[in-house]
């Protein structure tokens, strides 16, 4: 593993740690209360959850256009990530949703959108763990789907009806809202540097293990 | 006469839109542009907000005005940290059988001479 990884993980460590105490001093929503606290998860989830999709479709493309295996590597890996990442979003956002808006769920664009792309990732590694010879190829054209449905989650909630915050919420925080949730964004986003690297390596190692075998076979 | 209507028309407006067109229809079959009539068919339409005179128990408000906030909270929280702790787990655990398989072979392959 690179020099920087152990120096990162420590880091990472002590910002998880130190997280919960800036968002049990952030005040109460006036109109959520105790539950709003939720978003200082759900938030920075859904932004790693839409960035591990992009990283996903870029070395998709990368890998379709120039065939390079390390960009294949890294579309996988993150594909894990999309999965990982949806899946946070896709719990925290109707155990907030159930108290501040009544209901699980709405089948509304925000949400849909985002079970699709979560979905979309979820067929991606089955293709790639199933799907034989020629599912890499496959697979990158699947993370391109993923890829594209990013800016139309990303801009639902702003064209279409619904009952999902806009995106204006965010630059418009208060700092007492905002530092702890830029906090927890940072956090979430060097979680998400430091698992995809100790993803990427275990593809590493597994082309090295077939390559031992190969050369056994030879 | 004018001035009359004009009265009358603001009241409508300040009153908002579904007292309105119900004023407006009580208004055009009584024939009558009376600021006083009309202000006493808005008034007889909204219902006065009443006095609360008791507390409510919490058992008695609707199932979702009922609901803790506590257990959800924390269920979303324990659901990041054990989701998370679970796939590093999980990541660890495979980076560790290849890291073994690919020591495994590679000391049988130094032992039988290809490498």
């Amino acid at each position: 593993m690179p020099k920087w990884f152990t120096g990162a993980a420590v880091l990472c460590g002590l910002m998880f740690a130190v997280a919960p105490v800036l968002i049990a001093n952030a005040p109460y929503e006036s109109t959520m209360g105790l539950v709003q606290k939720i978003f200082y998860v759900h938030l920075p989830s859904a932004w790693v959850f839409l960035l591990s999709a992009i990283v996903c479709g870029v070395a998709s493309v990368r890998f379709l256009f120039r065939g390079d295996p390390r960009q294949d590597r890294l579309a996988w890996a993150a594909a894990e990530l999309v999965v990982l990442f949806g899946l946070v979003t896709l719990v925290t956002g109707p155990l907030w949703a159930r108290k501040a808006w009544g209901t699980w769920w709405q089948w509304d664009v925000r949400l849909t959108s985002s079970l699709m792309g979560w979905m979309v990732a979820v067929a991606y590694l089955l293709l790639r763990k199933y799907g034989g010879p020629g599912s890499d190829k496959l697979g990158a054209g699947l993370a391109l789907f993923g890829m594209a449905n990013v800016p139309f989650v990303y801009i639902s909630v702003n064209y279409w009806r619904t009952i999902h915050p806009a995106t204006s919420v965010v630059p418009t925080l208060p700092s007492s809202f905002g530092v702890p949730l830029w906090f927890s964004a940072v956090t979430f986003l060097l979680l998400f540097v430091l698992l995809l690297r100790l993803r990427v390596r275990l593809q590493e190692q597994h082309a090295a293990l077939d390559a031992l075998y190969l050369s056994m076979d030879a | 006469m004018m001035l009359r209507r004009l009265v009358v028309v603001f009241v409508l407006v300040v009153a908002g839109s579904a007292s309105r067109d119900a004023a407006c229809v009580r208004a055009a079959e009584a024939g009558s542009w009376d600021p006083a009539y009309v202000v006493s068919v808005l008034s007889a339409q909204q219902p006065a907000p009443t006095q609360q005179e008791e507390f409510v128990p919490i058992e008695e408000l609707p199932p979702q005005d009922q609901l803790p906030a506590a257990p959800l909270l924390v269920a979303a929280y324990s659901f990041v940290v054990l989701a998370l702790f679970a796939y590093l787990v999980s990541v660890a655990r495979r980076l560790g059988a290849v890291q073994h398989e690919l020591e495994r072979l590679e000391s049988e392959l130094k032992r039988s001479g290809r490498r």
